[in-house]
């Protein structure tokens, strides 16, 4: 039986990307055979552990979850796209000083949770609880990443204040 | 970053090295990897517990479109050789398994796979494989398979025993003196089954070479040369005609330290079709189809004397080994009779086992192997004595443990705990281990609890492996070389999976040479470069043993380092020093050269005295004189709701002793983890059955892992005795944050509420089973508040 296929138009991580898909493929396939970009990471396909977490439109939304077909015409952001160059983001290094990563494959998506939470205007509370919350981590313990985050928003405090 | 004196390197919270590349989206896991031929596997497993295939009829899948191969049970078991188990006991029934059989033993078992252009065109390929079953009767649990009309896995065996075993001292003098005892404390203690689930699933690219005849096999793997080996013997391949490289897992904890049947059917299909081929296990899938763990139920027994003096101390263990035997087999539970004594002086001490099969998922290798279950039988019996005895548990520990001038000792279940102060470690945490609130708090009850353990590290040496029929040799084996542009590689047997030892490594050997960890690569994965190792990462080995072969290798590295430069500088060896990349006369300003300038004049052989090899490289190979026993106390306090069953973690304190921590950072990361799982197992975790066999936890709704409001913040405290046997004098590190945790909570919330202490023999603690347990117990009766 041949499945349905759709064209679709997408910006990913500030390019203009397109493909045909089938209408069953989900995003994360689309992001990570289509289109390489393999920072993305799958860890259940039913939702619960967030690492698969991308952002569409601004907002944190779990790619197994959805269809490719559901950002046509949409602005999708991958972890690739936080470092400038080589140099890491001010969250990421955070994340290096603090060893809040151990097998590294859970952290993607927190990285573009909290990246959305920061442009949200998140307490530094919201999220070490509600958003951090949403992703399931096997090697760290979780406390590592608590202090990534209260150190990079003590840092975004403080260049407000700048 | 901490530092220590005089050292550079070693003792220093130097960030980690692999990080950049993974905070980027850089790191190449199995799934991440694609070639422009490759193809999808997907593995057709059996959704019944019990049963004989009776019918294959591969025809609707080959009729799929996309699909290009589909072997059944029958094609892959004829093309392959069973998998030899790894840890034998004396006597065991079962020491090897077929790939695949036409016997089923357990829902998820691999039955056949199909190959398809894509994932979805194999997914729909496996769901038109045709099987007919012929059930049988189900037993999953391992004390009812033990019944005289249980179903029996293996009707010719007229049991479903696989082995049984006894350790420690002779089991007649051990009842004498439960016999003779003033008092004896039992209870009927069961560790639950649990799913590893590392956030990576397992999975494989196959890729044969038709024309060269070689097989290489990128893995998400903790052992490559291991998996070569039987990859080979599998595939009736030569070794050398097998190639591994193993991405460093996301995530392993023992689920991934060997090769599995689906793995090297993967590797089949490949053969066949010429092709690569990937195959990725999903989540559902993992949750069957990769080996579970702990699954024991332990008659253990605490015996005292009228002063609270440990006289004796056992366990009747029956073990759940699932299907079949895993590589491991009965491996936990007989670490679990080994380590049983722990930190304390018993009269006579030991465990008879016997391990069971079950229509279950093979139990396997998991953080704390044993240790964790072990330890929740014997803290949780010490708790029990004290409260029915009424004295503290903190001092009848003390009262009962070995000190450091006891040490070294050898218990009597043959383990030579080598140094260390367990008191110390105790006194500590008993020191800072608080109620964070009012006992009592409405309906909340208010406790704390503690843990003391002994653990086994840095497996092992090669002599014992043998001795106790574990197949896999012991020593590892390190190449440290200077390039000849002054950049360093260090080659290892050992695995990364998360745990930071490409770092620890290049510590150790920046540390060394005096070159800045920069200039360093740690090459770990590809057996084509690795030097060998049968036993990969496992058992808290890779910093002890691997690191002690880099340590030792990188010594004589910086001997000669020191000879050429006395050579060149015209200079006597005792006054060379070697730092950031230069060899320098001491006390002789200018007197120096570079160590790009000796390693390429050695590799040119140019100018080096005539005694010396040309190049700069050593291997050196370690085989530990004995185990390294690290060891710790965890105590916890805890805040019990009554009304709903919930418990949660109000401060943690950790006091750990592991010898010399390479990188302080990465080692407390390891305990953190380490104690974030045993959480999991002591409040969450549980992988359950239906009566048929049928599993109940397939999906993360069903079977909780810990989330960061689970986790307290901890704090963590470090005694430090080097170990005497390894160079370096690291111990072994990172499974001790799961082997206490359990049992530390458990003990807390028995504290907590002391009318169901009693009760507090089965982990996990969830709400229900405890709210269960208040309502047995009519706290639920009168109000509340007047309680």
């Amino acid at each position: 039986m041949k499945a349905e296929t759709r064209m679709i138009n997408a910006v990913v991580n500030g390019q203009h990307r397109s493909g045909e898909v089938e209408v069953r493929t989900p995003l994360t396939d689309f992001l990570r055979a289509s289109l390489g970009l393999v920072g993305t990471h799958v860890g259940c396909e039913h939702g619960v552990c967030g690492a698969c977490t991308v952002l569409v439109d601004g907002q944190a939304v779990r790619s197994c979850l959805m269809l490719a077909v559901q950002v046509d015409g949409r602005e999708v952001e991958t972890v690739e796209s936080l470092a400038e160059d080589e140099e890491l983001s001010a969250l990421q290094q955070a994340m290096h000083e603090q060893h809040g990563l151990q097998c590294g494959f859970c952290t993607a998506g927190i990285l573009m949770s909290l990246t959305a939470a920061e442009r949200d205007g998140a307490s530094v509370e919201d999220a070490t609880c509600d958003v951090l919350g949403g992703h399931v981590c096997r090697c760290t313990g979780y406390q590592n990443i608590r202090a990534a985050i209260r150190q990079h928003w003590a840092s975004l405090a403080s260049n407000e204040e700048a | 970053m901490t530092t220590v004196e005089g050292n550079r390197y070693v003792g220093v919270s130097v960030l980690r090295v692999d990080d950049p590349q993974l905070l980027r989206g850089g790191a190449r896991f199995v799934d991440d990897l694609t070639f422009p031929d490759m193809m999808h596997a997907t593995i057709v497993r059996s959704p019944v517990a019990h049963a004989n295939v009776v019918a294959v009829d591969r025809a609707p899948a080959q009729r799929e479109e996309g699909v290009s191969l589909v072997l059944g049970p029958d094609e892959c078991a004829a093309a392959t050789n069973p998998l030899p188990c790894v840890w034998i006991a004396p006597g065991q029934r079962q020491t090897e398994v077929p790939l695949t059989s036409r016997s089923v033993h357990y829902v998820g078992q691999p039955l056949a796979i199909v190959v398809g252009e894509t994932r979805a065109s194999a997914e729909d390929g496996a769901d038109a494989v045709m099987l007919d079953f012929e059930q049988l009767p189900v037993v999953t649990d391992a004390e009812a398979a033990l019944a005289p009309d249980a179903p029996l896995l293996n009707p010719d065996w007229g049991t479903n025993v696989c082995a049984e075993l006894e350790v420690g001292d002779p089991r007649e003098e051990i009842e004498d003196a439960f016999a003779s005892a003033a008092y004896v404390v039992r209870r009927r203690l069961r560790i639950q089954r649990i799913a590893v689930n590392p956030m990576e699933t397992r999975g494989i690219v196959a890729r044969w070479d038709p024309g060269t005849e070689h097989l290489t096999a990128w893995m998400s793997t903790q052992v490559p040369h291991h998996a070569r080996d039987h990859l080979a013997h599998a595939l009736r391949l030569r070794i050398d005609q097998v190639r591994v490289i193993a991405r460093p897992p996301g995530g392993a904890f023992g689920a991934k330290d060997h090769v599995y049947a689906d793995e090297i059917l993967v590797c089949l299909a490949s053969m066949r079709l010429g092709r690569p081929v990937k195959w990725i296990e999903d989540r559902v899938e993992h949750l069957v189809a990769t080996f579970h763990a702990r699954d024991a139920l332990h008659d253990a027994r605490l015996a005292l004397d009228e002063n609270g003096r440990f006289v004796a101390m056992h366990t009747d263990i029956v073990g759940n080994l699932g299907g079949y035997p895993s590589n491991v087999g009965t491996g936990p539970f007989r670490i679990s009779m080994t380590m049983l004594p722990g930190p304390y002086r018993f009269d006579r001490v030991g465990g008879s086992l016997r391990a069971v099969l079950t229509n279950t998922t093979p139990t396997g290798a998991y953080r704390g192997f044993g240790m964790q279950e072990a330890t929740w039988v014997r803290e949780r019996l010490i708790d029990e004595a004290a409260r029915e005895l009424g004295v503290d548990p903190t001092e009848l520990r003390l009262q009962n443990m070995l000190g450091p001038s006891d040490l070294p000792h050898t218990t009597a279940t043959y383990q030579p705990y080598d140094s260390g102060d367990y008191p110390e470690a105790l006194r500590r945490v008993a020191n800072v281990c608080r109620p964070q609130g009012p006992h009592r708090e409405g309906s909340v009850r208010r406790g704390t609890g503690i843990a003391s353990h002994v653990e086994f590290t840095g497996l092992g040496p090669t002599k014992m492996q043998k001795l106790v029929g574990f197949h896999l040799s012991g020593y590892e084996r390190a190449t440290v070389r200077v390039e000849p542009d002054g950049s360093v590689t260090v080659s290892s047997g050992v695995m990364g999976m998360g745990q930071g030892i490409e770092t620890g490594l290049a510590q150790l050997a920046a540390e060394q040479l005096g070159i800045p960890i920069e200039r360093v690569r740690v090459r770990l994965g590809d057996t084509d470069v690795a030097p060998y190792s049968s036993a990969g990462s496992i058992a808290s080995r890779s910093m002890t043993v691997g690191g002690g072969a880099v340590v030792r290798a990188a010594e004589i590295v910086r001997e000669k380092l020191v000879r050429l430069a006395a050579h060149h500088l015209e200079a006597a060896a005792e006054d060379v020093e070697l730092a950031d990349g230069t060899a320098r006369v001491r006390g002789v300003p200018g007197a120096d050269v570079s160590v790009a300038h000796l390693a390429e004049q050695a590799w040119l052989n140019w100018d080096i005295p005539e005694d010396e090899e040309p190049g700069l490289e050593e291997t050196f190979t370690h085989d530990p004189d004995s185990i390294s026993y690290s060891y710790a106390t965890h105590g916890v306090a805890v805040a019990v709701d009554v009304e709903t069953g919930e418990v949660r973690l109000e401060g943690y304190w950790v006091c750990h002793d592991s010898g010399v921590l390479v990188n302080p950072m990465i080692c407390d990361g390891q305990i953190v983890g380490g104690i974030a799982q045993g959480v999991g197992i002591a409040l969450l975790e549980g992988f359950r059955y239906g009566p048929d066999g049928q599993p109940l936890t397939t999906t993360y709704l069903d079977y909780l892992l810990p989330l960061s409001e689970d986790l307290p913040t901890i704090d963590i405290d470090h005694l430090c005795t080097p170990s005497p046997f390894i160079p370096g004098g690291m111990k072994g590190l990172g499974e001790g944050g799961t082997i206490p945790s359990p049992a530390a909570i458990g003990n807390a919330v028995a504290n907590a509420v002391p009318e169901i202490a009693d009760r507090i023999v089965e982990t996990p603690l969830t709400p229900d089973r405890l709210w269960t347990y208040f309502h047995e117990a009519g706290l639920h009766d009168a109000d509340l508040d007047d309680q």
